[in-house]
């Protein structure tokens, strides 16, 4: 499976990126999207680890995509199993955890497989649109 | 200094001196046991709480000379006899054992007076006695019951954190936004889903407290058994997850039972989440049925997980045996619902096979006064 390359590094400066948001709570999806387009963020949307593996390995999105930023407690494939897919096959993507669930152990064990950030819901707009600029740093230096 | 060792002597063969009741004697003397209980107050309704449970036990009757003692109304939800009388039961010929808990010194007299002489009495001093011992393990019974709902509790945390983080993330996004909305429609909507996501929010709030709550012995009343399981499916959700299980309702319009609406509901939720959590890997299937039959009401949860090792089926319902990982079960959910039914002299069947899944039904006895 081919590696994809972000919107803003092909020189596409229409947006500041392509953000997957993968959440079992439509309300949810709907907020973060409305936060980060503000921000100028393109923005996807999955309600599961597996349409979020439908949607990442189809058309264009396997070379545009940017962020992901993904539940846990989700049903089909869970937050973990579709982190550890997206880890595996996309290595150089990012990836948020937004949870319901403040759990120590989980937030170690995600931060360890390389997840950037993990956030607690409710999150505050603008600590969401700080740690998917910093995502997006990060990302940018991966391509160094 | 050696200390002095008293000698034990021994028994001599064939001493009948300490001449201990073998089983089927201790069984075959209960059997005998027939009880008149006089007095229908706390100690008479503790009393018989206690000794219906008990098979070996007939309850001839009970009496008091208050037509109002909540005794009474508690046999008769038992179909134990009330007597008018007080006498009518000590002359009984079919009663044993007078347990006389009224305290009267009067009734006391008029019992030592005028029962049979094979009959024994148990009043005064020694009536209050036993009436303290049964009154002190019904106190346990209650709290092991609770402290078990409790610590169950605990699992719903991640399902509590999902469902009240969730409307709260709603929540916060849309008031960001209306700090900066112009646009008056888009307001007033947002305005009002924000109120919705409140709603959904404080009922959860809601749900659990009133199932957390301890649960009183004494309201007990006819409760609709397709309501109870509804709501414990939504109690449940909190406690386990129903991602890939689908939930199959076969009720019978207007099954009911008498018993205590918080009882029957720990129930319910209690082997739910057993077994929605029997079907953890790969999901499967919740069917819950109600039934009417001739004497009574069933009620069937059935799953299609991982079953019961034939081995350990003899065992679920004894106290602290669970299968469950260490720190994730107490053990005494099944002990507690097998404890409850029993009081409403309801019973409880399991049937299981491994890989193929596993169905409790339990069976009310037949119970025709309205229902909430």
């Amino acid at each position: 499976m081919g590696e994809f390359t972000s919107g803003f590094f092909m020189g596409d400066q229409t947006t500041n990126g392509r953000v997957l948001v993968v959440d079992d709570e439509a309300d949810v999806r709907k907020v973060v999207r409305m936060t980060l387009q503000k921000a100028g963020y393109d923005v996807l949307e999955a309600e599961n680890g597996e349409k979020a593996i439908e949607t990442i390995n189809s058309g264009e999105n396997r070379l545009l995509l940017d962020i992901l930023i993904c539940d846990i407690r989700m049903p089909k494939i869970n937050g973990v199993e579709a982190i550890a897919y997206f880890r595996a096959n996309y290595p150089r993507v990012p990836v948020i955890v937004l949870t319901g669930f403040p759990d120590a152990d989980m937030a170690t064990s995600m931060l360890r497989q390389g997840v950037v950030d993990y956030l607690v819901k409710p999150v505050e707009g603008e600590k969401l649109r700080e740690s998917v600029a910093r995502a997006m740093e990060q990302r940018e230096l991966a391509h160094l | 200094m050696m200390l002095g060792r008293a000698v034990i002597p021994p028994l001599h063969p064939g001493s009948h001196a300490v001449q201990p009741l073998t089983d089927r004697a201790v069984a075959s003397k209960l059997a005998q046991t027939k009880v008149a209980i006089l007095g229908a107050g706390r100690g008479g309704t503790a009393l018989l709480d206690l000794l219906h449970l008990i098979p070996s036990i007939e309850i001839i009757g009970i009496s008091d000379r208050d037509p109002a003692a909540p005794g009474l109304t508690r046999a008769k939800n038992l179909r134990i006899p009330v007597a008018d009388r007080v006498e009518d039961l000590v002359y009984n010929h079919g009663v044993n054992l007078i347990m006389d808990v009224t305290g009267d010194p009067e009734v006391e007299r008029f019992v030592q007076i005028h029962k049979r002489p094979e009959t024994e009495a148990l009043s005064g001093s020694t009536a209050r006695l036993l009436w303290e011992l049964v009154r002190h393990e019904a106190n346990l019974q209650t709290e092991l019951f609770h402290a078990e709902k409790l610590a169950g509790i605990g699992s719903f945390a991640a399902g509590l954190a999902h469902d009240i983080n969730n409307p709260l993330q709603l929540i916060m996004g849309l008031a960001e936004n209306l700090a900066e909305e112009t646009d008056l429609k888009t307001v007033r909507a947002q305005a009002q889903e924000i109120v919705e996501a409140v709603r959904r929010t404080s009922a959860i709030c809601r749900d659990l407290t009133q199932y957390a709550r301890k649960s009183s012995a004494r309201d007990e009343t006819m409760v609709c058994l397709n309501n109870r399981l509804d709501e414990a499916l939504k109690i449940a959700r909190y406690a386990v997850s129903f991602h890939d299980i689908s939930v199959r309702k076969e009720y019978e319009e207007g099954a009911a039972a008498r018993g205590n609406p918080d009882e029957i509901l720990h129930i319910l939720v209690n082997l739910i989440t057993n077994a929605v959590q029997a079907m953890e890997q790969g999901g499967g299937t919740l069917t819950l049925t109600t039934d009417h039959f001739s004497d009574g009401v069933t009620l069937r949860i059935s799953d299609t997980g991982c079953g019961i090792e034939p081995a350990v089926q003899d065992q679920i319902f004894e106290p602290f045996f669970t299968t469950k990982e260490p720190g994730k079960g107490t053990g005494l959910g099944l002990y507690n619902v097998k404890a409850i039914l029993t009081k409403m002299r309801g019973t409880i069947d399991v049937e299981s096979r491994v890989d193929h899944g596993t169905a409790f039904t339990i069976t009310f006895p037949s119970a025709l006064e309205g229902s909430t």
